[in-house]
This record gives C-alpha cells, structure tokens and sequence, in this order.
C-alpha cells in the first residue's frame, strides 16, 4: 500500500520553482517560514509616513475581489484585502504561503484544514474568522448574483467552522489548482471580505470594499482616482510603511509618463511596452517587469468556413514567423511562445521547449504543404477583425496579414470599436481575431477555459473530447510531474490541431519613481504596496 | 416679451426631446452590449439574464426610452451600471464643474489674448506685427489640440517643471492651485480661439477704423489709445459674443480630447468612458448636460444683443 505523503505534497504545492535555480525548498519549509511572522498576535503599531500617488491606466471594474475580472482592479484590491493564501516571490521563486491563515494543513488529500491569525480585524471592527471565511468562500461558490470565480470552488463540497479560528475544507476530489484559487491575488476566490460590510452595501461593495489588507479604502472619484490611507492594525508588524496611497485614474499613458518626469506622481501600476523605451532613458525611475504567465494568439474560427479545415489552420500556425511578431508587434520586448505554457509556471513550463519539438513555430515550407491539403486552394478571403484594445491594438493583426498572403489567404482588416469587437467575438462572428490571454500561475486556468469544448472563452468552437480528458486528469493530479506531463500531452493536441497560432510570451511592465523604497516584484501583475516607503 | 419667452422654453424643450431620442436610439443601435462589457466573459446565461432584468435592459426600445424620459423628468437620472453611482450626483457635481471651469478658462485665455492680439496688428496694419498674427492664427486654427496639449505637456511640464501635467483641483477650493493647474489644459483648449478671435478683431477693427467717426474723433484730438479702445473695440463685442455663442459646441468638442491629454474628471472623459463602456444612462445624462448648457448659453446671447449694441434696444 502506497502511503500518500500530503505533508510533502502540500510543500510542493506552496513552492513552485521559478528561473534558473533548481534546488527545491525543504519539506515544509515554507510554512514554517510563513508562520514565523504570524506567531506574534501583540501587532507593533507601524510609523506611518508619505503620500504615495501612483498612475493606474487601465480599467478599473470594481473593488470587490469575487467580482472583477480585470488584473488592474486587483493591484487595488489587493491592497484593501488579503487571502486565505498569497504569492510571494523572492526573484527567483513563486511561492503560495498563507496569509491569513497561520497554518494550512492537510487531513487527507481532500480535506484541507487552515488554522486563522488570531486577533485579525476587518476595517470596519468587525473579526475576521472562521465564520467570516466560510462566508466569503460561499460567496463566491454559490451567491447571489453569480461570482465569476465560481466554477473555482466547484469542488468545494463542504466548509466546516471547526472552531472560531479553523476551518475545514472538503473537497470531492484532490484539486491541484487549490493554491492559486485560495490566495487573494490572481485566484480573487480565496479573498476574504468583511460579512457586515457585505450586508450592508449588497451590490455596491465593490464602490466600498471592506477587507484586513495593509491599506483602508476612502474614496473612489469616477474618472479621477482612489484614495487608501494605512491601516494602523494591520496583522503584518510595523507595516504599512506608507500613510496615503492615490491610484491615480488615468487614460492616457502617455501623459502619466509626463507626470512622472515631472514629479507629479510616483509611478504607474502598469507601463505600456510602447512607452519602455523612454521610461528606460529616464534615470529617476526604475522599471520592473518580466515575462509573465501569459501568451497571445491568433484565433481562428472552428465552426465556419474556411477555417473548419485543420489543414489550414495548420497553415497558418507555421506562417506567422514569430521573430518578426516580436520586432513589430511587440517592440522587441516579448518571448516566443511554442505552447501556452508560461516560463513563470516552473515544474509546468518546460525549460527547454524551444529545441525540443514541441509546439508551433515559423517554417514556411511546413505552412505551404499544410496548405497544399487544404480543402480549399483558390486564394482565400477572411476577415480579421481588430480593435484599439489589448496591450499592442492593431499592430498584431497588421504584422500577421503580410505573412498569411505568403500562403494564399488574403485578410481582410476590420477596425472595429472594442466594445463591438468582445460581442462579436462572444457571439463566435468573425474568421480571425488575436487576443492575450493572462493566465493565474497555473496550467490549469491557461488551458482549461479557454480550449475545452464548450468552454466559456472557447470563441473559435474547437471541440476535442480527448483534450478536456486530459485536463480533467491533470487537475486531480498532485503530483507535480505527471500532472505536467498530462498538460504537455494536452498542449501538444492543442498544437496541432491549431484553433490558434501561437505567438509570444509579454512581459508586463511597472515602473517606479527612484523615491519610491521596498517594491517587492511578484510577476503576477501585483502593485502590493504594504512595504513600500517613500524616500 | 412673455410670449417670446415662452416660445423660448417650448422650443427648448422640442430640441432637448429629439437630442435625447436621437443620442438614445443611436446607441442602442450602436454594436455592443453593456451586459457583456459589465460580466467579462465568465458568466452564465442566468446571470447574463439577470443583469439585463435588473437594469431593465430586457425591455423593449420604447418602453425604455419611455421610461428613461419618465424619470429623468423627474429628476431621477439612474445609477450607472459599473460605477454605482446617482448619474446626476456624478454629472453636476462632480463632472460639470470641472469641464465649465475648463470651458470658462479657455475662453477668457481665448478673449484676454486673442482681442489685444487683434488689436496690434489692425492697428500695425501690413506690418511685421501684422503679419506674426497672421502666422500664429493659421497655426493656432491648424494645430490639433491633442497634440498641441502634448507638446505642451512635454515642454512646459516635464522640460522646464513649470506646470502640473494633470489633474483637477476646484478653484473654488483651493483658488491658486486651481489656476494653477488650468493653465496648461486652458491654453490647449483656447488656442483655436485665440486665433479666431485674433482674426475677427482684426477684421472688424481695420473696418471700423476706417468710419468717419473715427477721423471725426481723431480731428477732436482724442488720444490714439481712446480712440481704438473705446471707439473702435466696442464695436467687436457683438460679433464676438455671436460667434462664441456659435462655437460653444466646438469648445465642448475640445473638453473631450483636452480632459483626456490632461486626465480631468469632466463631462468629456465621462462621456467617453461612458460610450465604450454602453453607459446608456451616463451617456444621455452627458448629451443632456451638453445640450442644455449650448441651449442656455445661446439663449444668454440672445438676450445680451442689446446690452451690447445700443440699436437693437427699442426694436419690437
């Protein structure tokens, strides 16, 4: 009888390896590590000094974490709020430790078991405990309106308040995605918001968000910014450093860039690649970015001609020369990518993925025999519909259609407005269309929703029975090595039956003023601010 | 006088009736759906249905024009959709102020610049004045603002660090600061102006100064200065406010592009993120707001013509 070491297992789970360091972490070190801060319920009041105003040009939906769906709205939540778990990362590792819990524990494989902080307070006075927790985790499985985030406590069977300080979690299957759907940043499932606040502003707590975070909410003005000031009971001793936070709301990024230059802010949440090059050039400021778990592609339309013919899309997947997409597209900041699997997700992501075979590339003799099979060998008219979206507008869609007319497909380029674009694509109503997909730090929420047949982001119709199979195994698998294999097996399907051509990996960009101290990078998309200084 | 007043209103009303109607049905004919926009793509058809019902966008166009027009009568403007806030709380206190102090500082930039401007070079006629006037008000009416707000920005704010590159402070709060940071915005807006206001002193003025009355009041030995200033410039103030009043829409067109360069939380940027994101409610508050203003302030000039030119006082 094997017996099943969940200790270790959960100590894999917390530690995912990130660059070029291979040594793993100890057993269990990472939640010895996590707990040591929390083990000092007397919390040191912190200092709290400056005001820090920061540029956030992209949309802002709400501030009610079981909500958004946009990663610029959770850099602010985050903030206000925290997790069951967090993302930590130290340069070379991403980790998965927890936050508001002190301790996380595994019973079995399916039942997890989180002992609390002691002593934590929401904003608004109210404890954050057990009964608090299994509030929000309800919330998000089954509340009324629907969250979003759902289908990620889909396998969430029963939550039981064991005390007012644990709670346990039974899950009908052993669920691997569990790190990244309980923390409170890019899962938004496991956050945890105040009950009483929740009670109190129904549909509008997203305009007054309540959590534990580091920082209060004050005050949201439309078009103009939102306002947080320290928390000076905070959980985490001696922070936040900083005694005001401003999100300056902004649309144009060009004129943050300016207000930067001159002083005026500090920094910008999100810094368009177009712009890297000036921020670069500029000596009072420090740009932080890497490549991120993401990727972008070309998606084709499964389910109409021309492109119901796998051999086409074919064609097209071994066209797009991907070095020249990186020059044009993407001002020479991004990173090929063969499959969807980012180089952020370690033990997922295959180090050597460029020489070993798998996956889609640029060889043009390959797309012209792909297209040779095509049903079709007349020259062939799509439509390639655009907009003035997404971090490179229509510079992908004009850099992709030079390089389809080498196989005989004539694009045409359809500007349309972006609000029209996301119902026509909803609506499955276009050939050819590209789009960034910005994953959570785990395969599973990179290839799951987008490819399986019928899933909600599945706009181009691809249906493989055998694909989702395999994605249905990785997700109960927790040992990390085959459940990778599982996903290089789905991935490889995915290749080759090509409802999308690849294209890159994108680093995503900050950048903050020299004054600014103590900016911990996470790449995933976070602006956590708890232990940045003004200097 | 009472007739023609209510004449006044009744027209107004049939104006604001089809701007509504108009700006209500082409944004429903418009492709998009707030809905989708709202829910991202993770969503189910129940709760796509849901939304729709609560914000009653599952009624028929009439019945919701109707009941927009019912409520807004009334005072009641709505919520918006993503912002969760009273749209008449947001548009006239929050929007509104912002984009009438950009309007009002532009255009006094516009009238304390452009009139002395056109001044000098009717009175310096064909000479080099002349002829720089010429030159800055052809570039001025060709320059686009956004880009001239750039420039702008570039040099006066992150070169030189004179100015605050953006952002909204209320003069009525913090009276310098607020100045202060209309500057820059201001004059983007009111170069266009300048310049037409330049030409049209210019082109009434070389006029004017060629009227007896004013050899006559030469001959009196009335000082040069007098003459122009007090003679010859009154009589620009009639074209002038006809023509402001005329251009009121261009000068509204401008806030939208200017509070975007400058991120100022007016009418203009909450129209703009109210049409991407299919705001309905917001976006006919914006177009109401807007309407009304241009319908007030030519109504304003209307009743100024004879405060301004004695002539038009006793006609019936």
């Amino acid at each position: 009888m094997t017996q099943i070491d969940h200790k270790k297992i959960l100590a894999e789970r917390l530690s995912a390896r990130l660059g070029r360091r291979a040594v793993l972490k100890g057993l269990g070190a990472g939640i010895v590590a996590a707990t040591a801060g929390g083990s000092f319920p007397a919390v040191a009041r912190a200092q709290q000094s400056g005001h820090l105003k920061i540029a956030s040009v992209k949309v802002i939906d709400t501030l009610d974490p079981h909500f958004t769906g946009f990663l610029s709205a959770i850099q602010i939540i985050n903030n206000i709020h925290n997790g069951l778990l967090k993302i930590t990362y130290d340069g070379d590792m991403v980790q998965f430790e927890p936050d508001l819990a002190e301790t996380w524990d595994l019973e079995d494989e399916r039942t997890h078991v989180f002992k609390l902080r002691e002593g934590v307070m929401f904003h608004d006075g109210t404890p954050c405990d057990a009964e608090a927790v299994k509030f929000s985790l309800l919330r998000v499985k089954e509340g009324e309106p629907a969250s979003p985030h759902a289908w990620k406590l889909a396998l969430l069977d029963e939550i039981e308040v064991v005390d007012p300080l644990t709670v346990k979690l039974k899950f009908s299957q052993p669920y691997a995605f569990l790190p990244v759907a309980l923390n409170g940043s890019t899962g938004r499932a496991g956050t945890i918001v105040s009950p009483a606040a929740v009670q109190k502003y129904g549909a509008d707590y997203g305009r007054n968000p309540v959590g534990t975070g580091p920082f209060k909410f004050v005050s949201w003005r439309e078009n103009d910014a939102i306002e947080l000031e320290a928390n000076p009971d905070y959980f985490e001793p001696g922070l936040p450093k900083l005694e005001k936070v401003t999100f300056v709301l902004m649309r144009e990024a060009s004129t943050a860039l300016a207000a930067l230059m001159s002083g005026q802010i500090h920094g910008m949440t999100d810094c368009p690649m177009q712009l890297v090059d000036q921020v670069d050039a500029f000596p009072n400021a420090t740009l932080y970015g890497e490549i991120e778990g993401n990727y972008t592609f070309v998606g084709m339309n499964c389910k109409r001609a021309p492109f119901d013919d796998i051999n086409l899309r074919r064609a097209v997947a071994w066209a797009l020369d991907r070095d020249t997409l990186v020059k044009q597209a993407y001002f020479g900041r991004a990173q090929q990518a063969y499959t969807p699997i980012s180089p952020p997700m370690t033990g997922y992501f295959d180090p050597d993925i460029a020489t070993s075979g798998r996956g889609q590339w640029f060889d043009l003799e390959k797309a012209k025999e792909f297209r040779a099979k095509a049903a079709n060998q007349g020259e062939i008219e799509v439509t390639y519909m655009m907009a003035e979206r997404g971090p490179v507008g229509t510079r992908v869609a004009q850099t992709v259609a030079p390089m389809l007319a080498q196989i005989g497909i004539k694009a045409n380029l359809e500007l349309i407005e972006p609000a029209s674009w996301v119902q026509r694509r909803n609506a499955g109503d276009f050939d050819l269309y590209d789009f960034e997909w910005v994953a959570d730090l785990d395969p599973e929420e990179t290839l799951y929703p987008e490819w399986k047949s019928d899933g909600s982001w599945n706009f181009g119709g691809w249906n493989q029975p055998e694909f989702d199979k395999l994605c249905e195994q990785a997700s109960v698998e927790l040992d990390i090595p085959t459940r990778a294999s599982l996903y290089h097996q789905a991935e490889d399907l995915l290749m080759d039956e090509a409802p999308c051509a690849m294209m890159v990996h994108m680093p995503i960009y900050k950048v903050l003023s020299n004054e600014v101290k103590g900016f911990n990078y996470i790449p995933a998309d976070l602006v956590n601010l708890h232990t940045v200084s003004l200097g | 006088m009472i007739r023609q007043a209510f004449g006044k209103i009744g027209q107004t009303l049939v104006v604001l009736f089809i701007v509504s109607f108009a700006s209500f049905g082409l944004l429903k004919l418009a492709p998009g759906d707030p809905i989708q926009i709202m829910l991202g793509s993770e969503y189910s058809p129940e709760a796509y249905a849901a939304l729709s019902a609560e914000l009653g966008l599952d009624q028929p166009f009439w019945t919701q024009y109707a009941q927009w027009a019912t409520n807004f009568v009334r005072g009641d403007w709505g919520t918006s959709y993503v912002a969760r806030t009273d749209i008449f709380t947001y548009g006239f206190t929050e929007a509104l102020p912002v984009t009438l102090t950009l309007a009002s500082f532009s255009l006094a930039f516009a009238i304390l610049i452009g009139v002395p401007l056109g001044v000098l070079s009717a009175v310096k006629k064909d000479t080099i004045f002349d002829a720089g006037a010429a030159v800055f008000a052809l570039t001025g009416t060709a320059f686009p603002s956004f880009l001239l707000g750039i420039l702008l920005i570039w040099f006066f704010g992150v070169q030189l660090g004179w100015f605050p590159v953006m952002g909204y402070v209320s003069p009525w709060q913090d009276f310098w600061g607020g100045i202060y940071h209309m500057i820059l915005p201001a004059l983007t807006l009111s170069t266009y102006f300048i310049a037409m206001i330049t030409r049209l002193t210019r082109a009434t003025l070389v006029e004017v100064l060629a009227q007896p009355y004013i050899a006559a009041a030469r001959a009196r030995g009335e000082p040069g200065w007098r003459v122009i200033w007090v003679h010859g410039v009154r009589n620009i103030a009639l074209p002038l406010v006809t023509i402001l009043g005329l251009q009121l829409g261009t000068l509204l067109q401008g806030t939208v592009l200017t509070e975007t360069v400058f991120n100022l939380p007016g009418i203009g940027q909450m129209l703009t993120s109210a049409v991407l994101g299919r705001e309905y409610g917001v976006v006919q508050a914006g177009v109401m707001m807007t309407a009304l203003l241009f319908i007030t302030v030519n109504l304003l000039v209307d009743l100024s013509y004879p405060f301004l030119d004695p002539r038009l006082r006793d006609r019936k």
